[in-house]
């Protein structure tokens, strides 16, 4: 008896010591913030880099890397590391004048020389340069470069490129000539924390765990507001925003998720800022596969589907109904009048007049090849919006006499089934997918995406649209002035409003969660998000000197709790409730048991 | 006893060898490679054959597929487990870096569960029947049933956010630590998913126990030592040491599956082991990693199985006698 006393004062003694016994978080000075990613990006460099941390992926590479421009979702950027591009007649031709002054991580002074280097060597190792290597292979297409003198280089394209300012020019990340020249695998590169011009540089690395990173005190547009970032890598959304409202984290770069909307903004200490990135959630046709290369029959199942009610019911209100036009209605481009058609009538009667009015045994209409309208849609098991989504609209189309068949896959499986042999058609019908910002901004992402497969853009492996109006508009887009420019998008997004190649679904909301105590210069950088540079640069930040430009520090979007005194102990009575209801399930079972054993023992008896 | 030793070792190695091979075999099942992976997704499709093979070739997998699998095993053999795809690092090192989290968690969890379902067990069957059996009994079952992704949810919101007394996420501590710092922080981050998962992996242990002390306590030597006149604790002394027999094994079998269960734990509590290494690497279609990995844990499962074996003869006297009686 007494031994048993004594190893439970044992172990009670060493648990609070457990408990107890941490260092208190102390962060006076110098100023530390940390920030909850999804992925880890390896050693943060344009060829390593794997997406983990999607969509903030391009955000965490330009905290150390700078472009010449930024940022992308501007119709006109800012001058970053270059002061000015002029360009040529035609615009094949750019002559940069890069800032003078800025200096690489690792001390060495920046030039002409590394603008030249970058362009060549993304092009040199196109097959490692993953979503950069269009840029400079593709729309335009990168011929040579010439530096003029040390701070002067001048850039030649194959054909012309009138948005160069934009793409690559507020994209491309510049590498230093002298850490790269000698790299010929630069898959393999892993080893040593990236060298890069950016606000911020890497000092630490733990692998699938966390990055330390600390202010450029040279930076060229002043040193950043915080001192240290540490960003933690949590996979699990759970754990992120439970370590955001304990205070390990300091913000999270995930979207907050509708359920937990309302909870973060009854919070004392837990604020919600509003950033939308502009991304979109789409389904896409398999535009070559009989029968839904008919555009009637897109439009048709378009104007079928109820987008309000997807926001309503799936984002909980939390975002945007998609467009028939599809671009972003925040983006420079987007007509003012693409909205969504939303007529069942006006679909059956479409179904009826283009061929489809047969029905089949199971009540689903026929094409007039005799095939059922019955199509399925691959979706990645990721994410459960995406698949609620499909599944409310099968439930919307079916009193149109469609069937849709949701099809979950994992990310690497579903690209898989997207694929087709040379020369073949790819077998599926539908698939959904999400695209960042850089789709919607992206002055060339129309034409990449739908103009009829061929040499240029990914149409083939997008959705197959085949349109030769669209495609001549698109080809005179690539080359025309900004205002012509305008007229031609309007044109192109008026065509895939009447075709459907694509239905968006919606522009979801970009709310994201943060504690203001610890800092509260988060800017509502529109298409970025929060997490983005200027939120760290005095010229821009909340909390720092007034921004110089519309959209910058502008913070209108908060929404910090009203109710202070409930602190977050809102969710807390559920959790309680649901641990004392298990307790009470468990005690109830234990009863029935006994009560049982006592009855068979009274029977053998 | 040695030829019986060498003809297990030998079995063993046979064993192993198909496993190897397998572990080859299965992940190229999987449709897609690393490139499908490494790209943006609009770039699916547009990839040409070259680039392919080009970027494949710095990972050696652009080569036939019996060439790729004669490189694996010389790469066994020399300890040379290839780079990873997904970090660009050799693979060794990758795994070397996770196996020291991997061990500490499950074989914490493993010596935890084991000792805690025993004892349990052993004295649920020695007061079978009463309350206290019944009352364990349906409180394990109960832990049992609950899934362990729940479970450490409902840890992580109760002790973290709620009560503060854990953090929520990762294996090191955030601030540098060292010394008793440092120990006592990597304990407090191990803490509750350590707890999740020891909670998860009771059930059996105890089942086990219980169902092995009943089945000893109906024996006749029992009978014979309560009639010798044996005070009731030497009894049942007596008969744990027999029921430790299947506890033993299924512990030790248990260590290789408790691996694969870790991954949701590691998840929820972003805990770097190799469970979520693994699930990563399927994802991402990693066969160098998933390679190196499972050669561990195969090597570290088949080896868990060995030392049981050549364990249990000298555990229990009665399989000591003539390998004949064995074939």
């Amino acid at each position: 008896m007494a031994r048993r006393l004594a190893s439970a004062i044992g172990f009670v003694l060493v648990l609070s010591a457990l408990v107890l016994g941490a260092p208190s978080a102390e962060s006076q000075e110098p100023s530390r913030l940390r920030i909850a990613i999804k992925g880890y990006e390896n050693n943060i460099t344009p060829f390593t880099i794997t997406f983990g941390a999607l969509p903030a992926t391009n955000d965490v590479v330009h905290l150390v890397y700078d472009s010449l421009f930024w940022s992308q979702v501007r119709a006109e950027p800012e001058p970053w590391l270059a002061e000015s591009a002029e360009p040529n007649a035609d615009n094949t031709q750019w002559t940069v004048r890069l800032r003078e002054g800025v200096i690489w991580h690792d001390g060495t002074p920046f030039t002409a020389e590394d603008v030249k280097f970058s362009f060549e060597y993304y092009l040199l190792q196109e097959g490692a340069s993953g979503r950069y290597a269009h840029h400079v292979s593709d729309v335009p297409v990168f011929t040579s470069a010439e530096v003029v003198d040390p701070l002067t280089v001048r850039l030649v394209f194959g054909s012309p490129a009138p948005q160069f300012e934009i793409m690559p020019g507020a994209d491309l990340p510049i590498l230093p000539k002298h850490i790269w020249e000698t790299v010929t695998d630069p898959k393999t590169f892993t080893a040593q924390p990236p060298v890069g011009t950016g606000p911020y540089k890497v000092v630490e690395m733990v692998t699938d765990q966390r990055y330390g990173l600390e202010a450029n005190d040279d930076y060229f547009l002043g040193r950043p507001l915080v001192d240290e970032l540490e960003l933690v890598v949590i996979p699990d959304p759970s754990a992120a925003f439970a370590a955001l409202q304990t205070g390990d984290v300091d913000m999270v770069e995930r979207i907050v998720p509708p359920e937990l909307v309302d909870q973060f903004e009854g919070s004392a200490e837990v604020a919600i800022a509003e950033g939308t990135r502009l991304e979109s959630t789409q389904l896409y046709f398999n535009a070559r596969k009989a029968p839904l290369d008919d555009p009637d029959l897109r439009k048709a199942i378009s104007m079928g589907i109820d987008l309000d009610a997807l926001v309503e019911t799936v984002l909980l209100g939390n975002g945007r109904p998609g467009r028939d036009s599809f671009v972003h209605p925040d983006s420079p481009w987007a007509i003012p009048d693409g909205g969504h058609e939303f007529d069942p009538d006006g679909a059956r009667a479409l179904l009826d007049q283009a061929g489809y009015d047969q029905e089949g045994a199971d009540g689903l209409r026929l094409a007039p090849d005799g095939t059922s309208l019955e199509f399925s849609v691959l979706v990645s098991s990721f994410e459960p919006l995406d698949i609620r989504g499909v599944q409310l609209m099968a439930e919307q189309l079916s009193s149109i006499g469609v069937r849709l068949n949701v099809e979950p896959l994992e990310p690497v499986a579903l690209r898989q089934r997207r694929q087709a042999p040379p020369g073949e058609i790819p077998a599926y019908d539908l698939y959904v997918s999400g695209l960042e910002a850089h789709a919607h901004v992206d002055p060339d992402s129309l034409y990449y995406f739908f103009h009829s497969p061929g040499d240029k853009g990914f149409g083939a492996s997008i959705t197959g649209f085949t349109n030769a109006e669209f495609d001549a508009l698109a080809e005179a887009a690539a080359v025309a002035e900004a205002d012509e420019r305008l007229e031609l998008f309007a044109d192109m997004q008026q065509i895939l409003a009447d075709e459907a190649p694509v239905i968006v679904m919606w522009y979801p909301d970009g709310l994201y969660g943060y504690r203001p105590s610890a800092y509260d210069g988060w800017i509502t950088d529109p298409g970025q998000g929060i997490f983005t540079v200027r939120s760290f640069l005095a010229d821009y930040a909340a909390t720092g000197g007034e921004g110089d430009e519309a959209g910058a520090g502008d913070t209108e979007g908060q929404r910090a709790g009203a109710d202070a005194d409930e602190g977050d102990d809102a969710g807390s009575g559920s959790t309680f409730a649901l641990v004392i209801a298990a307790a009470a399930v468990a005690a109830v079972a234990a009863v029935i048991v006994v009560r049982r054993r006592r009855a068979l023992e009274d029977l053998e008896e | 006893m040695a030829r019986h030793a060498a003809r297990t070792v030998a079995q063993y190695a046979l064993v192993l060898f198909a496993a190897i091979t397998v572990n080859f075999l299965l992940p190229r099942l999987a449709p897609g490679d690393a490139v499908d992976y490494l790209l943006p997704p609009e770039q699916v499709g547009t990839i040409s054959a070259d680039q392919r093979a080009q970027l494949l070739g710095q990972f050696g997998l652009d080569k036939p597929a019996t060439t790729q699998f004669v490189d694996y095993l010389a790469g066994i053999a020399t300890g040379d487990l290839l780079v990873s795809v997904r970090y660009g690092r050799p693979v060794r090192e990758v795994l070397a870096e996770r196996v020291g989290w991997t061990a500490l968690l499950v074989g914490g969890s493993v010596v935890l569960s084991t000792v805690i379902g025993a004892w349990l067990g052993f004295r649920s069957a020695w007061s079978r029947g009463t309350v206290r059996d019944t009352g364990t009994l349906s409180g394990v079952m109960v832990l049992d049933s609950i899934p362990p992704f729940f479970l450490g949810i409902v840890l992580l919101v109760v002790f973290s956010v709620n009560l503060d007394w854990f953090p929520a996420f990762g294996a090191l501590p955030t601030v540098d630590a060292s010394g008793l710092a440092l120990v006592t922080e990597v304990l407090q981050r191990l803490t509750l998913p350590l707890v999740t998962l020891t909670a998860s992996s009771v059930g059996p242990m105890y089942l086990v126990a219980r169902s092995a002390l009943v089945g000893e306590l109906q024996e006749d030597y029992v009978l014979m030592a309560e009639a010798k006149g044996l005070r009731p604790s030497r009894v049942r002394h007596h008969a744990q040491r027999n029921a430790l027999l299947p506890v033993s094994t299924v512990s030790l079998i248990g260590l290789g599956t408790l691996v694969g269960g870790a991954t949701v734990v590691e998840t929820v509590f972003s805990y770097p082991g190799l469970g979520r290494l693994i699930y990563e690497s399927v994802l991402a279609r990693d066969y160098p990693v998933l390679q190196g990995a499972f050669l561990l844990l195969i090597v570290g499962v088949i080896l868990a199985n060995l030392v049981n074996d050549l364990l249990y003869p000298l555990l229990d006297p009665r399989v000591r006698r003539a390998p004949r009686a064995r074939s």
